[in-house]
């Protein structure tokens, strides 16, 4: 069993194998459809994959299988999910972090510009807005931002869609393959702005990422994070829960011929954990927050959380 | 560890505000935690030059030592620094009421006492009052806050003069004052004599009609009173059994 759900995301043909053995099962009983969690070995620290508990080594490997499953048709599998909504999320998400805005000074230097790096950024969505507004909105062209992400072909898609963009080759755009975890390449104290945007859900460690976070970023720099989030509406989330777990499996399906992965992106939203308690892991790893610490988008389907890592005092 | 996690916590279980004034605890931390103290206090130097905007806020974040983009601290961005402002001013009448204390020989009125401190209030809009407008504007955009704030600041003076009232008078009280200061507020913003006569004069006439007002109702209402016995008591002599 364990090994045979292990290569299950690997090989196209086990995955319409593993179809064929869901197929005879009612979309709508999908919920409650909780695989037995294999008892893990005494020795080995497991994580959540979805509904599943496996070994943290192998949660990367599955979710880079998702992704590299899912990355051609990412934009129409995000429209589905969210019903469309994301695009709206994704503005409110960059015009709140209001980027490239600079100290008014008296002197005639110009100023630096803002250092961003969209961590899970692959194809780009969140690192071409916030690039835009830094420019158009307040006139800082020379804010620079570094796309990061660990799987190749979701960075390769972002590389594609950014020759349709003005920073197509220019040094204001950077791409780096990396794992959110161990940013080895980032130096501690460089970065104004770290953003992650529906990704840290798909995280293995996610309080390693928040300390990583915190070291890279500049005292005083800006932690922002866009995910999906708990429904705060009783009446609204029942219906929501009915919608995921019942139509976007079967969406994935029939759109993009794979069910297994829509599967796992449903169940990692569940099991991610809820806006108090994720605005808790932010302050555990050291950060300060804003007022309450979140803001609800759309009812709770999404949250933007924030957090600002402080000042050490003289 | 512990206290680590414990310290950014202690600001959600601990009430924000509390609905009464206490002599033996001392008050809630409010909305603002420390650092956004600093910055909002190093912001509010730059508010005469640069009004209640966000470049006042972004050269506060860089005074108190942090970057632009740590303005992300404050959602409602400009609005904060107005709810600094009052806050900060508010807090600040604590001290007005010693230095009150002190000026005369003889001790004030409670009522002598609320003048004196609502314009003492007046006039911590001095520095920033060719600004104001900014900020009335600010806060007509956040009614529920800017509503709460005068129903805090009228609370706060009435408490500081010594009021002690616990009938319905408590409600009139707070009530006209909150009129008298939010009209005379307004009108200071276009004030250009010297030292603020006018609005002193504009004050001291607000108070005057709230006395006269109040004098003027407590006769209606001994009028009404005596009416409604005198005429309970001639049906009665009537024969009526009420």
């Amino acid at each position: 069993m364990a090994t045979k759900s292990a290569i299950r995301p690997f090989l196209k043909a086990s995955r319409f194998q593993c179809l064929n053995s869901r197929t005879s099962r009612y979309f709508s009983q999908t919920s409650i459809a909780r695989s037995e969690p294999p008892q893990p070995t005494n020795h080995e620290r497991t994580t959540h994959f979805g509904f599943e508990t496996v070994a943290e080594a192998e949660k990367e490997a599955r979710v880079a299988g998702v992704f590299s499953n899912v990355a051609q048709s990412y934009d129409t599998m995000n429209d589905f999910m969210s019903l469309g909504i994301h695009r709206l999320w994704k503005d409110h998400f960059v015009r709140s972090i209001n980027p490239g805005t600079t100290t008014p000074s008296t002197t005639t230097t110009p100023s630096p510009g803002w250092k961003m790096l969209d961590i899970a950024g692959g194809t780009g969505d969140i690192a071409f807005r916030l690039l835009d507004h830094a420019t158009n909105i307040n006139n800082s062209p020379s804010s620079t931002i570094t796309i990061s992400d660990i799987n190749p072909e979701m960075l390769e898609e972002g590389r594609k869609r950014s020759l349709k963009t003005s920073y197509a080759n220019s040094p204001r755009l950077s791409f780096l393959l990396a794992n959110a975890e161990i940013l080895h390449t980032v130096p501690s104290n460089s970065v104004d702005l770290y953003t992650v945007a529906f990704g840290i859900r798909n995280f293995t460690d996610k309080p390693k990422a928040l300390r990583e976070a915190y070291r890279v970023l500049k005292p005083g720099g800006v932690f922002a994070c866009l995910e999906f989030s708990g429904v705060t509406n009783p009446l609204f989330d029942a219906i929501y829960k009915r919608w995921s777990f019942g139509a976007i499996p079967l969406i994935g399906q029939l759109v993009a011929g794979d069910r297994a992965s829509y599967q796992y992106l449903v169940e990692s939203i569940e099991q991610f954990p809820k806006q108090e308690e994720f605005r808790d892991m932010i302050q555990e790893a050291g950060f300060v927050v804003p007022g309450k610490g979140w803001e609800d988008l759309t009812g709770g389907i999404a949250a933007i959380h924030k957090g600002v890592k402080p000042v050490p005092k003289q | 560890m512990a206290t680590k996690r414990l310290l950014p916590l202690t600001r959600f279980t601990q009430p924000l505000r509390r609905p009464y004034h206490s002599y033996t605890h001392p008050a809630p931390p409010g909305p603002f935690n420390e650092i956004e103290r600093s910055i909002l206090s190093s912001a509010a130097k730059h508010i005469p030059s640069h009004g209640f905007t966000s470049t006042s806020l972004a050269l506060g974040c860089s005074d108190a030592g942090y970057i632009a983009a740590s303005t992300n601290l404050f959602p409602k961005a400009a609005f904060s620094l107005v709810e600094w402002h009052l806050l900060a001013q508010r807090e600040a009448l604590k001290g007005e009421v010693d230095a009150i204390a002190g000026d005369g020989a003889k001790p004030m009125g409670v009522g002598a006492k609320v003048k004196e401190l609502t314009w003492r209030r007046l006039m911590g809009n001095e520095e920033v009052i060719h600004r104001w407008q900014e900020a009335l504007a600010l806060l007509a955009s956040h009614p529920s806050t800017s509503i709460h704030e005068l129903a805090l600041l009228s609370d706060e003076i009435w408490f500081l003069s010594g009021d002690v009232s616990v009938d319905t008078s408590w409600y009139t009280k707070r009530a006209s004052l909150s009129t008298i200061y939010a009209a005379t507020e307004l009108f200071m913003t276009t004030d250009k004599s010297v030292g603020f006569q006018e609005t002193r004069e504009f004050m001291e006439r607000r108070f005057e009609d709230g006395r006269s007002i109040g004098s003027t109702l407590g006769s209606v209402g001994q009028w009404v009173g005596f009416t409604a016995h005198a005429g309970l008591n001639v049906l009665r002599s009537k024969g009526v059994r009420i």
